[in-house]
C-alpha cells in the first residue's frame, strides 16, 4: 500500500472537470437527437450574439418586391417594405433572444435561491417565504403587463427580461422547496450536518449539484417561456415597436401585410413563427439529456 | 462517556379534529456509554431505538431529562454549542445507498469534513489526501481505487465502509450503528461488524449499536451492554452474553425465541415464548408495558409499571414482576 | 384447474438481460424440481438470480430481460414459457399465487383491501364475488385477522405484518395452488417475521401447496423449507434436504454463507465474513466456475471449467473440489 495514488487537489480537480465534459459527450451522442438540439441551440446563441454584425443598421429595402413570396433571393420572401425576411428574423433574434435568457437566469437564480432557503431553513422564514410567493403566483401575468407596457416601453431586452423574470420565478420556487424539503431528509444531508459542516457547504456542495438537472431544465424551459410571453405582447400590439424583433414581425404580418389573406406574405409570417419552432425544438431535444449529465451513474452507463 | 437519565420523548401525531395525539416514543430512559465501551439498544420496530440512537448523535431534540457528554450537560447549551460535543459522536445509518451524496466522489465525501479539521487544527495541505487515505484504510478500503469512484460504482458492503471512514474523519468518540447491517448482503455483514469491533479495539472509539437481531449484538463485543426497549421503555439490562444466555424478561425471551432455527445444526429451545398478537389500538399506558401481550401475566401487572431494578438471583437488571430464566434459544446440535 | 399441489419441473433454464455489454445471462442453465406439497426455499445474495428465477415461473421476466433456453413444466398448466397473453394472465393468480417481495408496500394506498380484492376477482372473471370475499375473510381469520376490518382498511391502517397477510391472502384467495413468496418477511421484525413463517408453513399444510420462497436469509429457509437451494452469480451451486444441506454442507459457499450468519451462541471468532463480494450481472466469471473469486478451496481446473451439477441421492452439488474429493475416496 505504499504506492497509493493520491490525487492532488488541484490536479485531481481538473481530471474531474475533464471526467465530466467527457460524460456529458458520452451522454449526447447517445441519441442523435440531442446533438441536433444542442446544434439548434448553438446555432441560435451564434445567431443572437452574432447575426446581427452581418447586416447593415438599416436593412436595404427595395420598392419594387414588396411583400413577395418566398424565392431563391429571398428564402422567405420579403415584407412590406421590400426588406428580406430572413434578414429580419435574424437581426430580430438579439432582443428576443437576450431578454429571453435574462428572464432564464433571473427565473432560476432567484426561484432556487429562495426555494432552498425557504426549504432548508423551514420554520417561520419558510412561512414568510412561501405566503409571499404564493401571493406572487395569484398575480395575473398578463393583464399586470399589459398595464405595465401602458407607462414603459421595453425599450431594451434587459428591461423585459428583467419583468418576465420577475414574475416568473414562483413556480421554481415552490418546486425547489419541495425537493430541497425532500433531500434534505437524505441521509447524507444530515451526516453533513453531523460532521459539522457549514450550511453554505450543504447547500452548494451537496444539495444544488443533486438539483442541478432540475435547475437546467427549468433554466431551458423559462426560456421558451420567455420567447413565448414577449412575443404574444409585441404580438398584440400592446408594446410599441421601438425595435425590429420577432413579435413586431408576426404583428406586421398579421394585421399589414394580411399573411391570413395574402399567399405572398406567408413567408413574412412562417420566418419568425418557425425560427421560434425551431428554439422550442432544440431545447424540448436537449432537455431530454439532462438527467443523464448530472446524475454520475446515468453518464458513464 | 455519555450519559443519559431520564430521556423522555413524545412525538405529536396530527389527530382528528380535537387535537394532537401524543405518542410517547422514550419513557424516562437512562444509559451510559464509558469511553471505549460498547451498548446495544434492541428491540422491535417503533420501540424508540431508533429515536434514542438520534438523540443520542444530536440529530433530535429530547423533552425531558438529561444527556451529558463527557460531563457537560446539553440542555443548557445553545444549538451552536452544542455542536462541537455532539460531533464527537457520530451517527452510522442504516442504509448505505442515501447516506452518500451520488454526485460526490469518496474523495470529495472525505475531503469536506477534512479540510473543516485541518482547519480548525492548522494542518498543511497535504494532511488532508494523506488522512483521507488513512480512513480508508481504517476501514479495510484500498485507497488508489476507492477514492476516485462514486458511490454507485461501489457495493453497498464498501459504501458502508466508506460511512465508516467518513465518521472517523472527525475522530468521533463514539459510533453509533442504526442497523448498519440490515441492508447489506448477508456474507458481508460479519465484515461490517467485525470492523466496528476492531476499531473500538484499535481507536478506543466506543460504539452504540441498534438493532432488531440480538445475534448481532453479540459481535461488537460480549461485555457489551445490552438495553432491551419496549415502547419507550428499557426492559431489561446486563452484558450482552448474559442476557442472551439467562434472559428473564418475557419480552427478551420473546425476540430471543422468534430467531430462526438453524434447523439440521441447531435444536430449539425448550421453552420458547410466543407473545399475544398485539392490536396496536387497545395498547394501555397504564401498568406494565408489556402485560397486554405477555403469556405469563400475573397479578399487579396491569396496576402499576414494574421499574428496571436488580433483584434477588438475576445479575441483570430487568422490569419485571415475575422474572423467570427460561430456555428459549436455540444451542448448536454439537453441544447436546 | 388443478386442486392438488402441483409439480414444477425447471430444466435448463436460462435467462439473459439486455446490457450495453450484450446480453448477460442472470440465470444460467438452472434445473430445479419442486415436489408437489412440499416448501422449497431458494437463498441467494443479491445478484445471485434468485428474483429472475422466480420470475420465470411466471413468465413474467421484463424487458430487458427474456428467457433464453430451457423449460418450465408446471402441473395442469404444460410449459410456462410456451404461454403468452390471456392464457398467462389467467394462469397467474387462479394456478400460480406470487407474493410480491416487499408485498407490504404494493397495496394500493387509495382503495381499500376489499375493493383491491374485488378487483383482483373481476379481473379474472370471478362470478361469485361474495364468496370470493367470504374465502379472503376466512384465510384472514386464519392468519390471526380480523377478516371484515381488514377488508375495510387501508393500507395505511395495517401494520407491516398485517399487509404481509393482505399480500398471502391476495395471492392464495383465488385457491391457487403454487405460490412462490420473494423475501415474505424483509424489514419485518422478528417476532412478526416468526408469526408471518409459522403461517405461510400452516397454510401451506392446511390448503396443500406447492410453495416457493425466495430470500437472502438462511434462517427464513431452515425455518419453513423442506428442501433447499443455494443460488450464486446465476446458478445453483447446491441443493438438498434442508437439515442435511444445513447440517453437512458440501460447497464451500453454502458452507461460507452458513458460517457468516450471526449465532446466539457458539464461538464469536468462528464465524467469519466471505471474503470479496457477490458479483453483479457484468462482474459474472464467463467461464470457470462462478464462486471461484471468493472460494478458498478454488484449484487451476476451477478457472477454466464451469464445475457441473452432481446429484447424489437427494443433495445435488455443482463444485469441483466436491467432485474431486469424493473421486479420492
Amino acid at each position: 500500500m505504499s504506492t497509493v495514488l493520491i490525487p492532488e487537489t488541484a490536479s485531481a480537480a481538473a481530471t474531474m472537470r475533464r471526467n465530466f465534459w467527457l460524460g456529458v459527450w458520452r451522454v449526447m451522442k447517445r441519441k442523435p437527437s440531442r446533438l441536433a438540439g444542442v446544434i439548434i441551440i448553438a446555432g441560435f446563441a451564434f445567431m443572437g450574439a452574432f447575426g446581427p454584425m452581418f447586416y447593415p443598421d438599416q436593412l436595404p429595402d427595395d420598392s419594387n418586391a414588396i411583400t413577395q413570396a418566398p424565392s431563391w433571393a429571398h428564402w422567405f420572401g420579403t415584407d412590406p417594405q421590400g426588406r428580406d425576411v430572413l434578414a429580419l428574423v435574424i437581426t430580430g433574434s438579439r432582443y428576443v433572444l437576450l431578454s429571453a435568457a435574462v428572464t432564464a437566469v433571473i427565473t432560476v437564480v432567484f426561484g432556487t435561491t429562495l426555494g432552498l432557503f425557504s426549504g432548508f431553513k423551514r420554520g417561520r422564514w419558510d412561512s414568510v417565504l412561501m405566503r409571499i410567493t404564493d401571493m406572487k403566483l395569484t398575480i395575473p401575468g398578463l393583464p399586470l403587463l399589459l398595464v405595465l407596457a401602458m407607462v414603459w416601453k421595453f425599450g431594451s431586452p434587459i428591461q423585459m427580461g428583467l419583468v418576465l423574470g420577475l414574475l416568473g420565478w414562483g413556480g421554481v420556487a415552490r418546486a425547489v422547496r419541495a425537493q430541497t424539503l425532500s433531500l434534505r431528509e437524505r441521509g447524507f444531508i444530515e451526516a453533513a450536518r453531523g460532521l459539522g459542516l457549514s450550511t453554505r457547504h450543504i447547500i452548494g456542495k451537496e444539495l444544488l449539484p443533486s438539483m442541478a438537472p432540475y435547475i437546467a431544465m427549468n433554466m431551458l424551459i423559462a426560456v421558451t417561456g420567455a420567447v413565448y410571453a414577449q412575443v404574444g405582447l409585441f404580438f398584440l400590439g400592446v408594446l410599441p415597436y421601438e425595435a425590429n424583433n420577432w413579435g413586431v414581425m408576426l404583428n406586421l404580418a398579421v394585421f399589414q401585410a394580411g399573411a391570413m389573406i395574402t399567399p405572398n406574405a406567408l413567408g413574412y409570417l412562417l420566418g419568425p413563427l418557425l425560427a421560434i419552432l425551431l428554439l422550442t425544438l432544440g431545447i424540448v431535444l436537449v432537455v431530454d439529456a439532462m438527467d443523464e449529465i448530472f446524475n454520475p451513474r446515468l453518464r458513464e452507463e | 462517556m455519555i450519559t443519559g437519565t431520564g430521556i423522555t420523548k413524545t412525538f405529536k401525531q396530527r389527530g382528528n379534529m380535537l387535537g394532537k395525539r401524543e405518542v410517547p416514543a422514550l419513557r424516562g430512559v437512562d444509559f451510559a456509554i464509558t469511553k471505549g465501551g460498547s451498548a446495544s439498544f434492541i428491540g422491535e420496530s417503533g420501540c424508540g431505538k431508533t429515536t434514542l440512537g438520534r438523540i443520542i448523535a444530536g440529530l433530535e431534540t429530547y423533552d425531558a431529562g438529561e444527556i451529558a457528554i463527557d460531563g457537560t450537560p446539553m440542555s443548557p447549551l445553545k444549538v451552536k454549542q452544542r455542536q462541537p460535543h455532539f460531533r464527537k459522536i457520530q451517527m452510522i445509518h442504516q442504509d448505505p445507498y442515501s447516506a452518500l451524496n451520488p454526485t460526490r466522489t469518496i474523495y470529495q465525501t472525505l475531503q469536506a469534513p477534512l479540510a473543516l479539521r485541518a482547519g480548525q487544527t492548522g494542518r498543511p495541505e497535504g494532511w488532508i489526501d494523506e488522512r483521507a487515505a488513512e480512513v480508508l484504510s481504517l476501514v479495510g478500503l484500498d485507497p488508489g481505487t476507492v477514492l476516485s469512484r462514486y458511490p454507485h460504482q461501489l457495493s453497498g458492503g464498501m459504501r458502508q465502509r466508506v460511512v465508516i471512514a467518513r465518521a472517523l474523519t472527525v475522530d468521533p468518540e463514539m459510533l453509533v450503528a442504526d442497523e448498519a447491517v440490515s441492508m447489506i448482503d448477508v456474507s458481508l455483514r460479519l465484515g461490517i461488524l467485525a470492523l466496528l469491533k476492531d476499531l473500538r479495539e484499535r481507536l478506543g472509539v466506543s460504539v452504540l449499536f441498534i438493532t432488531h437481531d440480538v445475534a448481532t449484538a453479540r459481535y461488537i463485543g460480549g461485555d457489551s451492554e445490552l438495553y432491551v426497549i419496549y415502547r419507550g421503555q428499557v426492559v431489561e439490562r446486563g452484558p450482552v452474553d448474559t442476557i442472551i444466555a439467562d434472559p428473564v424478561h418475557p419480552y427478551t425471551q420473546s425476540l430471543l425465541s422468534a430467531i430462526p432455527v438453524l434447523h439440521g445444526l441447531e435444536r430449539p429451545g425448550e421453552e420458547p415464548v410466543v407473545p399475544l398478537e398485539s392490536l396496536a389500538e387497545d395498547q394501555s399506558d397504564s401498568g406494565c408495558l408489556f402485560a397486554p401481550r405477555c403469556p405469563f401475566r400475573g397479578d399487579g401487572c396491569t396496576d402499576e409499571r414494574p421499574l428496571l431494578q436488580v433483584t434477588d438471583g438475576v445479575p441483570q437488571e430487568h422490569a419485571c414482576y415475575y422474572p423467570r430464566r427460561r430456555s428459549v434459544i436455540a444451542r448448536p446440535m454439537s453441544e447436546v | 384447474m388443478a386442486d392438488q399441489a402441483p409439480g414444477v419441473r425447471i430444466d435448463g433454464l436460462t435467462v439473459v438481460y439486455k446490457t450495453p455489454a450484450g446480453e448477460l445471462p442472470a440465470v444460467r442453465g438452472i434445473s430445479l424440481t419442486l415436489e408437489p406439497g412440499t416448501i422449497t426455499g431458494i437463498v441467494g445474495e443479491s445478484g445471485s438470480g434468485k428474483s429472475t428465477l422466480a420470475l420465470s415461473l411466471l413468465n413474467a421476466v421484463q424487458p430487458p430481460g427474456r428467457i433464453a433456453a430451457g423449460s418450465v413444466e408446471i402441473d395442469g398448466l404444460g410449459d410456462v414459457v410456451g404461454l403468452a397473453g390471456e392464457q398467462l394472465r389467467k394462469a397467474r393468480g387462479a394456478h400460480i399465487g406470487y407474493v410480491f417481495q416487499a408485498a407490504q408496500n404494493s397495496l394500493n394506498p387509495l382503495k381499500t383491501v376489499g375493493k383491491q380484492l374485488l378487483d383482483l376477482g373481476r379481473s379474472h372473471g370471478v362470478e361469485d364475488l361474495p364468496g370470493l370475499v367470504r374465502e379472503a375473510r376466512e384465510l384472514l381469520g386464519r392468519m390471526g385477522l380480523d377478516g371484515a376490518r381488514v377488508l375495510d382498511s387501508h393500507q395505511h391502517e395495517l401494520s407491516g405484518g398485517m399487509r404481509q397477510r393482505v399480500g398471502i391472502m391476495l395471492a392464495l384467495v383465488l385457491n391457487a395452488h403454487l405460490v412462490v413468496l420473494d423475501e415474505p418477511t424483509t424489514a419485518l421484525d422478528m417476532i412478526t417475521q416468526a408469526n408471518i413463517l409459522k403461517i405461510v408453513r400452516e397454510v401451506h399444510a392446511e390448503r396443500g401447496l406447492t410453495t416457493l420462497v425466495i430470500t437472502h436469509d438462511i434462517g427464513v429457509v431452515a425455518e419453513v423449507a423442506d428442501r433447499l437451494a443455494v443460488m450464486y452469480g446465476g446458478r445453483l451451486v447446491e441443493q438438498g434436504p434442508t437439515r442435511e444441506v444445513l447440517g453437512a454442507p458440501r460447497h464451500p459457499y453454502t458452507r461460507g454463507l452458513i458460517k457468516a450468519i450471526p449465532r446466539l451462541v457458539g464461538d464469536i471468532d468462528e464465524a467469519r465474513a466471505l471474503p470479496g463480494r457477490p458479483p453483479t450481472l457484468a462482474t459474472v466469471p464467463k467461464e470457470g466456475c462462478v464462486f471461484r473469486e471468493r472460494c478458498p478451496q478454488r484449484m487451476d481446473v476451477c478457472d477454466t471449467v464451469d464445475p457441473s451439477v452432481v446429484a447424489d441421492g437427494a443433495r445435488v452439488v455443482a463444485c469441483h473440489a466436491v467432485t474431486v474429493k469424493e473421486h479420492a475416496s
